[in-house]
């Protein structure tokens, strides 16, 4: 059986990306990107559009999202929907609660992903053996979660030293790490507020100082799992259970062995989303994810089921969140940033032939230039809604060709014929 | 039966004359077969915090007068519909006294209270309903919030303090307008930075500390050195900030300087804006034992002693002459601290 899964792997691989962008273009985006910004930044005097304490602040929003995403690329890809990502990130925060007031942070670490696993198991079993519709399974996930979690919580943490019904004691927060001496250099440039320069000064402390190690763990769990998906055997093979799980078993592909994996790892992802953001505020508290689990789904479809783009949804919803708890002045600035944004998305896909699109790319964007310049400031009621619209706007209206694994949701069955 | 015969003992114990000549719409004989139902806010007991306070006062009065209680928590993201059904629970289950903690029971408060003209109502924060057999216990969180500051302008090197919010609503408003107020009679010239973590009906900005963490960081990096944390368990995250960029923070409710769950960052904490929901839940209860019980608003201010400022961990015991002096002129009304923008 793995020789014939091997095969699958080798003879299909030379077939595949005729037109993968190389890597300088993504470098020249992200340089044009910056030199937007910045002109913005300069023209709006909003210098926490680029400053190292947003990108700080954009990062430790960003990890849990960005892990719940990447959980629901593992079940997507393996054709199993998980909306129960929620329920399991937040047993995922009472886990960290539950060990790392005891054991420390990298214990509450552990646990949270075993409890997220745990539910992410029995999301399989679910769907998989039994063959229950997806979304029914990941809502009675999401109704349950919050009620266990909360049932232990009033277990584990009412009599606790600092702890209460509904939130843990105080964890300690895991290390966080700076680049010696680089961190202050880029932060004597930063505070000289030079065009551009300053600017990615400003990004590069961000990303230097003061970096949780969960943040890093982050980076390589998105960078693995990009690995495992797309580079190994094993990886195409779980994909393969997603695009067309018969076929998969034509080829001898067991896949209700690859979905319980892609599903159990999933909940895995989630519950360590969950964890991150309970070490990372400090404490375990009853409705703390708050809705995050399906902004990581939101960013997983938005970044096409991809970690590249999970990451790149996740980092601007990050960002955006960041922002809009910061500076006021900076909103109203992304308004202009928006504008500006659409305006190129509009170019882009009026160049591939999609007018209709490319129209209302650039009405909206005009639209929010207007605003920007015919008012001072984003009305408080607003702000708060800053990271879905741009989240939603940029991806959704950029990203037009966003393909779903072809048998995702399907119940399937063994032997099937499709 | 051991619970009947502490009731009949205090029943007996009260003077029944003040009881009969107090004049209000609900005299009548002091009661004696209290039963008391109380509804949480989002958060419910064990928050550290409002509801907390409230839990306090409950357990007061139980302990001291032995009612039959009953609680019910409240749940997050509930709409009007559910918390009316909780109301309605207690007075369908013969509680003859109940107590709604929180703004967010007034709409669902006044329906259940038209329907059930025999039980005694509360509500905690809320000017709304004004309905007959509803008490409104509210608090003057305007002039606690002057008084911290005052604190935080005289403690501030900066002249540039934050007023972080939990949730953008009229209750949370007067911290905000008291505070700068504060600020602006020592310094006028000093910079108020003020951000609501959530707009309603987004109410999870009581209960976020990462969010917390990440608006006080920002007021931080903008020059600010002191914030002021009026939101609920968020402000976690903002004493956490403080600690991690040796900046200050100052709480709300409750004396936060001495809650076990703040104890490794209470260095940080120089002064709270103390509310003592306890003294009014216990007050009402009280008053509702007395057939004392008075339909409408009662404002627990600075006067009253239902607001104050706490000193714990000695961090402004240098300036506490003047503020205790900003304190004495409004409760003589010298100075009147505007609630409203």
């Amino acid at each position: 059986m793995t020789v014939g899964g091997l095969s699958v792997g080798l003879a299909k691989a030379p077939a595949r990306r005729s037109r993968r962008i190389p890597p300088y273009v993504y470098l020249l985006i992200a340089v044009g990107a910056l030199a937007v910004v910045s002109t913005v930044r300069v023209f709006t005097g909003a210098t926490d559009l680029t400053s190292s304490g947003t990108v700080q602040a954009a990062l430790t929003a960003a990890v849990p999202l960005a892990m719940a995403a990447l959980g629901g690329v593992w079940t997507e890809r393996a054709g199993v929907v998980n909306i129960g990502l929620e329920g399991m990130m937040v047993l995922g925060t009472f886990g960290a609660g539950y060990a790392g007031y005891q054991w420390g942070p990298w214990a509450g670490v552990v646990f949270g992903l075993i409890l997220g696993l745990v539910a992410g198991l029995l999301h399989a079993v679910a769907t998989v053996t039994f063959g229950v519709d997806h979304i029914v399974s990941g809502v009675a996930i999401n109704l349950l979660a919050p009620g266990i979690a909360l049932f232990l919580s009033k277990l584990y943490f009412a009599d606790a030293p600092g702890g209460g019904q509904k939130q843990s004691p105080r964890l300690e927060d895991a290390a966080k790490v700076t680049l010696p001496g680089f961190s202050d250099l880029m932060g004597t440039i930063e505070t000289k507020r030079w065009f551009f320069v300053s600017d990615l000064a400003g990004v590069l402390r961000g990303l230097t100082t003061q970096v949780s190690l969960l943040t890093l763990l982050a980076v390589v769990l998105i960078v693995a799992t990009a690995w495992v998906l797309w580079r190994t055997p094993f990886g195409l093979r779980l994909r393969s259970c997603g695009e067309s799980p018969s076929a998969a078993e034509s080829l001898g592909v067991n896949v209700y062995k690859y979905k319980y994996l892609a599903v159990t790892a999933s909940g895995a992802f989630a519950g360590l989303g969950g964890a991150f953001l309970a070490v990372s505020s400090g404490q375990f508290r009853d409705g703390q994810t708050a809705g995050r689990g399906f902004i990581g789904l939101a960013a997983m479809i938005f970044g096409n089921w991809r970690p590249g783009g999970l990451a790149t949804g996740a980092g601007l919803f990050g960002y955006t969140d960041a922002m809009a708890l910061r500076s006021a002045d900076a909103v109203h600035a992304l308004l202009l940033l928006l504008g500006i944004a659409l305006i190129v998305v509009a170019a882009i896909q009026y160049r591939s032939g999609h007018y209709v699109l490319s129209g209302v790319a650039a009405a909206i964007g005009v639209l929010f230039g207007w605003w920007f310049f015919a008012s001072d400031e984003v009305p408080p009621e607003l702000v708060g809604a800053a990271p879905y619209v741009v989240t939603l706007l940029v991806l959704g209206l950029a990203s037009q060709r966003l393909r779903p694994p072809k048998f995702v949701g399907e119940p399937y069955r063994r032997g099937q014929a499709v | 039966m051991a619970l009947g015969l502490t009731l009949a003992a205090c029943g007996s114990k009260n003077d029944s004359t003040t009881g009969g000549t107090s004049g209000t719409p609900s005299a009548g004989k002091p009661a004696s077969n209290l039963k008391i139902g109380l509804a949480y806010d989002i958060g419910g007991r064990g928050d550290q915090s409002f509801n907390d306070s409230a839990a306090r006062g409950l357990d007061k009065a139980k302990s001291e007068f032995g009612f039959d209680i009953k609680e019910l928590e409240a749940a997050a993201g509930e709409t009007d519909a559910q918390k009316e059904d909780r109301l309605r629970q207690l007075a369908e289950g013969g509680y003859n006294t109940v107590i709604a903690v929180g703004f967010a029971y007034a709409t669902a408060l006044e329906k259940t209270a038209k329907d059930y003209p025999d039980v005694k109502f509360a509500i905690i924060d809320s000017a709304d309903p004004k309905v007959d057999n509803v008490a409104n216990l509210t608090f003057a969180e305007q002039e606690g919030s002057f008084l911290v500051g005052v604190a935080a302008a005289l403690k501030s090197k900066t002249g540039n303090v934050g007023f972080i919010g939990g949730v953008n609503v009229p209750l949370i408003q007067k911290f905000e307008v008291g505070f700068a107020a504060g600020v602006k009679a020592v310094k006028a010239d000093a910079t108020v930075q003020v951000k609501y973590l959530t707009q309603p009906p987004d109410f999870t900005g009581f209960n976020d500390p990462a969010k917390g963490e990440t608006a006080a960081k920002g007021m931080y990096d903008a020059g600010a050195d002191i914030v002021y944390a009026a939101a609920g368990g968020s402000g976690n995250g903002v004493f956490k900030t403080a600690k991690a960029n040796g900046k200050f923070g100052i709480g709300v409710d409750s004396d936060q300087y001495n809650l076990p769950a703040l104890a490794d960052v209470k260095d940080v904490i120089i002064t709270s804006m103390i509310k003592e929901v306890d003294v009014a839940v216990y007050d009402f209860i009280s008053s509702v034992k007395d057939a004392k019980f008075a339909k409408g608003e009662k404002v627990y201010d600075l006067k009253a002693g239902g607001i104050d400022y706490s000193t714990s961990g000695g961090k402004i015991d240098d300036i506490k002459t003047k503020v205790d002096e900003y304190k004495a002129k409004i409760v003589s009304g010298e100075i009147k601290v505007p609630s409203t923008k």
